[in-house]
């Protein structure tokens, strides 16, 4: 029996941002966001409240892809945020915060959503033209020959996760090695296209930090009893790879739907199990001398192979299965029928290798992209952290070879760029304004809440109630001591600015963040040898900031410029 | 789904208050005297008796998320190092507190992450000058001094700070050392310290002498000994060792190489001694211990025969058998793999004896139905029979008939299977003289596979004449009596074969609830003695690192930093920030919090070993020793300098003309160091957690009360 219900008509609510409830909302997705933000962010245990792992984090990918919101709007933003971390890994944080102090912004002006919408997006524009331009103060090009760059980069990334609980000389030796397992990934000669390799990260859970290793090829992890059958490995100037995408453990789970009737006396194991030896017996006739199965491998099979001193390594999982195929220069094989000779493949040398409590066979290539990076940390749930955090760090050093530049971190590219937008709306306000029809005061409105935006960000760094300044001759960001006293020595109570590039001894003059100040022109060009010399700056990756401030400002846009929000209640 | 969020740190930080009463609960597990537990389920009137952290955390409620990071971390430890989580529960404890000190006083959080951070880094390179190297020990292991015979023991279980005696012999070490030629001061390991006090002459030993019996250090000596707390402890006992002194009466001195150019003072290059630090207090489970690596040892040389690779502890290859209910005397450790099986495999064990019997290893169960891992059966197959005729013999018979026919064709009178075995082939096998095995440890079925040249394999249709392996005798094991074995009604049985790379404990207890507590410990003296091998050096024990950390941390906090330290900046990660620059400010309070967390440890070990009748005492005493340590200059020579005094009698003149002396305590350094940074990391993790992001709760699930302080997305 069917039964009809009347359908439930639509809920449709107008300017969803008036109200009061969705502002409560964003305020406190705001709160984590900011509070998680830089390398004194606070931390979120995030579980789910019926026992079971908990996460400590203050990732932007772990916490937006654990925060399941209600709210459409609250899934804009999240949902834009996540698609911007899912391609550049960095920057998250920054994104959303700056989204969503945008939006906080631009509804305290009061101005049409069309013109802030329009005017934005002419501010967006000077901005990326800016940090694309030679004249950018606050870019540096990366040089290739010499590590310090990129390492300051890696570092500034590895510092900026607390819950990673590293010592200063864990992130520098993990720093390093992020680094080291980045460059191995770099062939060694390309023609004309380079093509990088990847690096694996193999977990070793319970051990120091600085156990910690990079090696070359690939780590398959064995238990020590599976490792002393195939051991002692016979030496050979290459070893002939088989490996098997298909399971050999001798099921037959795909017979289909409906029943499949047999005689009684016919054993359908050991007919597949025939097949499969006789799979085995074309592979020692091949002269195979390695077995590599994604799946199960069927102890029978086994025994044969070993027989036939045939090393058969089974179970490696889905995620070795690329790599492998990548450095033994094979196609996985699919089927258990003939195999085509073409599809064998080779690895220069095999050995066993143990780290920690655990067993491995160390496949050696003969020129590959591929390493491994065995990580290691004290407990589990700073080790998913740390995971996390080596993953984007090469992801960013990938970006970063795309696009040879880096922003100065720290807080000071978001202050500088500040006091550059200031001055440009100030000084050359005609070019925005002949093309929209806005006027002189909207703009000055539309570019205050867009650099206090920016600035805000920056503020968003400091967590334990200091004052945050900026210098009104580089406009970077600077820190200090809240209670200082009302009449102070600025250059004695500051030391470095927020990327550690200028140092407060020069003649500088500061203002508070908050306070309103006169645009000036921040100095651009940066002194190719102001950089050079400096080897502990703050640094962050162009490519995914510059990705994070257009995402932000759009976001903000799509959602300052929403009127309805219809619901299907059905 | 909702997403709750609740603020965890508005006031007080819950987080770190969690902890600390998490910690609390195993405060008396510290120490080598640990008070046992009872824990009663109050649904169920099920009770258990723990005497282990470990123990302890699988008992608990542990499903706030600060419990399940604590139950992690304390996991964690166990699973790496098997020790060492005492102190780790203790230290989480107690340095919860010192965190939340430092917020009250308002210091910055990223001030005490880092301070705290550092600070601990630099008391783990500090102790560093309190280790003892091992050397050789296994070179001495043939003489006839063995643990066991060390019957007479003045157990010391805190030897820094307790009850010393006097042999007269470490004056000999001391001339000894001033005889040393090298004129470079070392420290233990070797580095350069700054104080030469160790190395004295004779006026300036007798000297110092006289001026330590001051009234007040005797004072403060009495007051430590002369106050037992309530219990009277097994390890309290005083017995006579007067035959086996380690210092001298070694064939090969230890004193000869004193009088070299050797300026270590301690080291370490006796088994026995080695055993004896690191007993802890547990003489029954180091005895054992002590029997087992000796068979391995033995087992190694006669495998080995000429070939001279350094032994190493396997303890893989060790192997536990309890036997509840009978008598704790029964305990002890044979070569071979000891089990227990049903006593209807009496008259069958009787036939195998004495005679080489060939076994097979069966790696996983051993029934008909059994499919080796990632073998999917297909669930739609069904059998048609061509005929009417009735099956004579079920499936599982026939089964059996085939599994049998292997067995007879083979000539196999053992099979080990690692998982289990049908009840109906056990039987079948027992009538046709063969004995099957269900539930074998891998290690061991790894053992008989070397030693007897079988091959694991998965089915018996994969047995041929290579996997079958030779040589194996199946005995009664009757170290036990008969009538004490009978009561239990089973019977023990011993499998060994020649070579054979495998010892078992048998551990036996009267009372069944005390099992699984002497099979802990048991594997704590095993651990504790295999890492201080492997890692070839231990601490010097009973509280000196400890001590010696926390005066370095007082020393530390009580040096003015220049403004613009960037040695002291560059302990924070963020050097720009201000903090760096106002960490001066802060530094001394927060090292005085992680100081005072050391503080209670060695309050709380020595009140827990019955040193001091409070806490309190304990707390004065320790002040005293730190105030010495400070006056000396050298904290860490004043350690090594009361360690040996202390084994001379200085300090204690009521028994200072017995002739027996205080064996030295040991600990194993890198599973110590590693839970002192689990308990520091797990602190600091939750310390700058502000706030808990609850995934999948809705409004209905949390009571009106609840939902104050939750905020929802």
């Amino acid at each position: 029996m069917s039964r009809l219900e009347a359908k439930k008509p639509s809920l449709c609510k107008s300017e969803p941002l008036t109200s009061e409830r969705v502002r409560a909302t964003l305020c406190v997705l705001k709160g984590i966001l900011t509070s998680s933000y830089g390398p004194s962010g606070r931390l979120k245990q995030v579980h789910s409240g019926f026992g079971g792992c908990v996460c400590t984090t203050s990732q932007s990918s772990a916490l937006l892809s654990n925060l399941p919101v209600t709210h459409p709007i609250l899934k804009i933003l999240t949902t834009s945020m996540q698609n911007h971390v899912s391609c550049f890994r960095d920057c998250g944080l920054f994104t959303a915060i700056l989204c969503c102090n945008l939006i906080e912004n631009v509804q305290r002006t009061g101005l049409t959503p069309t013109t802030v919408t329009k005017l934005n997006q002419h501010l967006l524009s000077l901005c990326t033209s800016y940090l694309k331009s030679e004249s950018c103060g606050c870019r540096i090009l990366v040089d290739f020959s010499s590590p310090q760059t990129l390492l300051c980069l890696v570092r500034s990334i590895v510092t900026s996760k607390p819950a990673c609980m590293l010592t200063r000389e864990e992130r520098d030796h993990l720093s390093a090695l992020i680094l080291r397992a980045f460059l191995l990934t770099i062939p060694e000669n390309t023609k004309d296209r380079l093509i990088l390799g990847n690096s694996i990260i193999v977990p070793l859970k319970g051990q120091r930090v600085l156990d910690s290793s990079v090696l070359p090829g690939i780590l398959i992890e064995m238990s020590e009893i599976q490792l002393m059958k195939i051991l002692p490995i016979k030496k050979s100037e290459a070893f002939k790879v088989a490996l098997f995408c298909a399971s050999l453990s001798g099921d037959f789970s795909d017979t289909g739907e409906g029943t499949m009737v047999v005689t009684y006396g016919v054993s359908l194991e050991n007919a597949v199990l025939e097949q499969l030896l006789s799979l085995g017996r074309q592979l020692v006739s091949d002269h195979v001398d390695l077995v590599v199965c994604q799946k199960v491998i069927h102890p029978s099979l086994k025994q044969f192979l070993s027989m036939h001193r045939v090393i058969a390594i089974d179970r490696v999982g889905v995620a070795l299965m690329e790599p492998l195929s990548k450095v033994t220069g094979t196609q996985p094989i699919g089927s258990i029928g003939s195999i085509s000779p073409s599809s064998y493949g080779s690895v220069k040398d095999l050995c066993p290798a143990k780290f920690g409590f655990k067993h491995f066979l160390h496949l050696i290539p003969y020129e590959a992209t591929i390493c491994s990076l065995l990580l290691c940390n004290r407990n589990d749930t700073a080790w998913d952290e740390l995971k996390l955090t080596c993953q984007t760090a090469l992801h960013v050093l990938q970006l970063t070879i795309k696009e040879p530049c880096v922003l100065l971190g720290g807080g000071c590219t978001e202050t500088h760029l500040a006091a550059y937008i200031r001055h440009k709306t100030c000084n050359e306000p005609e070019s925005i304004l002949k093309d929209d029809g806005c006027t002189q005061t909207e703009l000055q409105l539309s570019t205050e809440a867009f650099c206090s935006a920016l600035e805000s960000v920056a503020g968003s760094l400091e967590h334990d109630g200091g004052e945050v300044l900026t210098d009104m001759k580089y406009g970077h960001f600077w820190s200090a001591h809240a209670e200082a006293p009302s009449i102070v020595n600025w250059p004695d109570l500051l030391s470095r600015c927020g990327c550690g590039l200028y140092n407060s001894q020069e003649e500088l003059h500061w203002s508070f963040l908050k306070s309103t100040r006169h645009p000036f022109v921040p100095q651009t060009y940066l002194p190719h040898e102001a950089t050079g010399s400096a080897d502990n700056l703050t640094l962050d990756c162009f490519t995914a900031k510059l990705s994070g401030l257009q995402v932000a400002v759009e976001t903000a846009n799509l959602i300052l410029d929403l009127s309805y929000v219809i619901e299907d209640k059905n | 789904m909702v997403m709750a969020c609740r603020v965890i740190n508005k006031r007080r930080h819950m987080g770190l208050q969690q902890l600390s009463s998490f910690a609390g609960t195993g405060r008396t597990f510290l120490g080598p005297v640990k008070s046992s537990k009872f824990i009663i389920d109050e649904e169920c009137h099920e009770s258990v008796l723990i005497s282990s952290t470990i123990r302890l955390l699988e008992s608990l409620d542990l499903t706030s998320a600060v419990g399940q990071l604590l139950n992690e971390a304390v996991q964690a430890q166990n699973n790496t190092y098997k020790t060492g989580t005492s102190t780790l529960l203790f230290l989480v404890g107690a340095w919860s507190s010192a965190a939340e000190e430092c917020l009250h006083l308002g210091v910055p959080i990223s001030v005490i992450v880092s301070v705290m951070s550092e600070g601990l880094n630099s008391c783990i390179k500090e102790v560093v000058s309190l280790q003892v190297p091992i050397y050789n020990v296994f070179d001495h292991l043939d003489s006839t001094k063995t643990f066991s015979g060390l019957e007479t023991f003045n157990i010391s279980l805190c030897p820094f700070l307790q009850i010393p005696s006097d042999t007269g012999l470490q004056k000999e070490r001391d001339l000894n050392d001033v005889a040393s030629p090298s004129l470079t001061t070392y420290s233990l390991s070797g580095i350069p310290v700054k104080s030469p006090k160790l190395f004295r002459r004779q006026t300036e030993v007798e000297a110092d002498k006289n001026t330590l019996q001051n009234p007040q250090t005797l004072k403060n000596s009495l007051l430590a000994s002369s106050h037992y707390r309530k219990s009277i402890l097994i390890h309290s006992r005083h017995f006579n060792r007067t035959a086996n002194n380690q210092w001298i009466n070694k064939p090969d001195g230890f004193l000869e190489q004193h009088g070299a150019a050797t300026p270590n003072t301690y080291r370490c290059n006796d088994l026995v001694e080695l055993e004896m630090g690191l007993s802890h207090g547990d003489h029954n489970s180091m005895k054992l211990v002590d029997e087992a690596v000796r068979l391995q040892y033995q087992n190694a040389s006669i495998q080995q025969g000429n070939c001279t690779m350094p032994f190493r502890f396997d303890i893989s290859r060790i192997f536990t058998c309890c036997l509840p209910g009978v008598p704790e005397t029964f305990s002890c450790v044979c070569p071979g793999f000891i089990t227990v099986v049903s006593i209807s495999n009496t008259t069958l064990i009787k036939e195998l004896e004495n005679q080489p019997v060939r076994v097979i290893l069966i790696e996983g169960d051993l029934t008909e139905n059994y499919r080796h891992l990632g073998f999917n059966k297909a669930t739609n197959i069904n059998t048609l029979l061509e005929s009417m005729k009735i099956q004579q013999n079920s499936s599982e018979e026939v089964w059996t008939n085939y599994v049998l026919q292997v067995l007879i064709k083979f000539n196999v009178n053992l099979v080990l299977v690692q998982g289990n075995v049908s009840e109906h082939l056990i039987e079948r096998c027992i009538h046709s003289k063969r004995l099957v095995i269900g539930s074998v440890n891998s290690t061991v079925m790894q053992a008989f596979a070397e030693a007897s040249g079988a091959v694991q394999v998965t089915y018996i249709t994969q047995v041929n004449e290579n996997c079958v392996g030779n040589g194996i005798y199946v005995a009664f094991w009757r170290s036990i009596p008969s009538d004490v074995i009978d009561r239990i009604n089973v019977i023990t049985i011993v499998i060994k074969t020649e070579g054979i790379n495998l010892v078992t404990v048998v551990l036996t207890s009267p009372v069944t609830a005390q099992m699984q507590t002497k099979e802990d410990r048991f594997w704590t003296c095993a651990y504790r003695l295999y890492h201080a091998l492997r890692e070839q050096k231990v601490f010097l024990g009973g509280g000196a690192v400890e001590f010696l950390c926390l005066s370095h941390l007082q020393i530390l906090a009580g040096q003015s930093l220049s403004k613009r330290n960037h040695v002291c900046s560059g302990w924070l990660h963020n050097t720009s920030s201000w903090l760096a620059s106002s960490l001066a400010l802060y530094r001394p309070t927060v090292l005085n919090c992680l100081a005072n967390g050391w503080h209670r440890y060695l309050s709380t070990l020595m009140y827990n070993t019955a040193c001091c009748s409070s806490e309190f005492e304990a707390s004065t005493f320790i002040q005293q020793h730190l105030q010495n340590a400070r006056d000396s200059g050298s904290p860490s020579s004043y350690i090594l300098n009361e360690y040996s005094k202390l084994n001379s009698g200085i300090f204690n003149p009521s028994i200072s003309n017995k002739l027996e002396q205080i064996p030295s305590i040991y600990d194993i350094i890198i599973p110590k160091i590693e839970a002192w940074r689990r308990a520091l990391d797990l602190v600091l993790l939750v310390l700058q957690t502000d706030s808990e992001i609850i995934t999948g709760l809705g409004h209905t699930q949390l009571n009106s009360h609840e939902t104050e302080g939750f905020l929802f997305l």
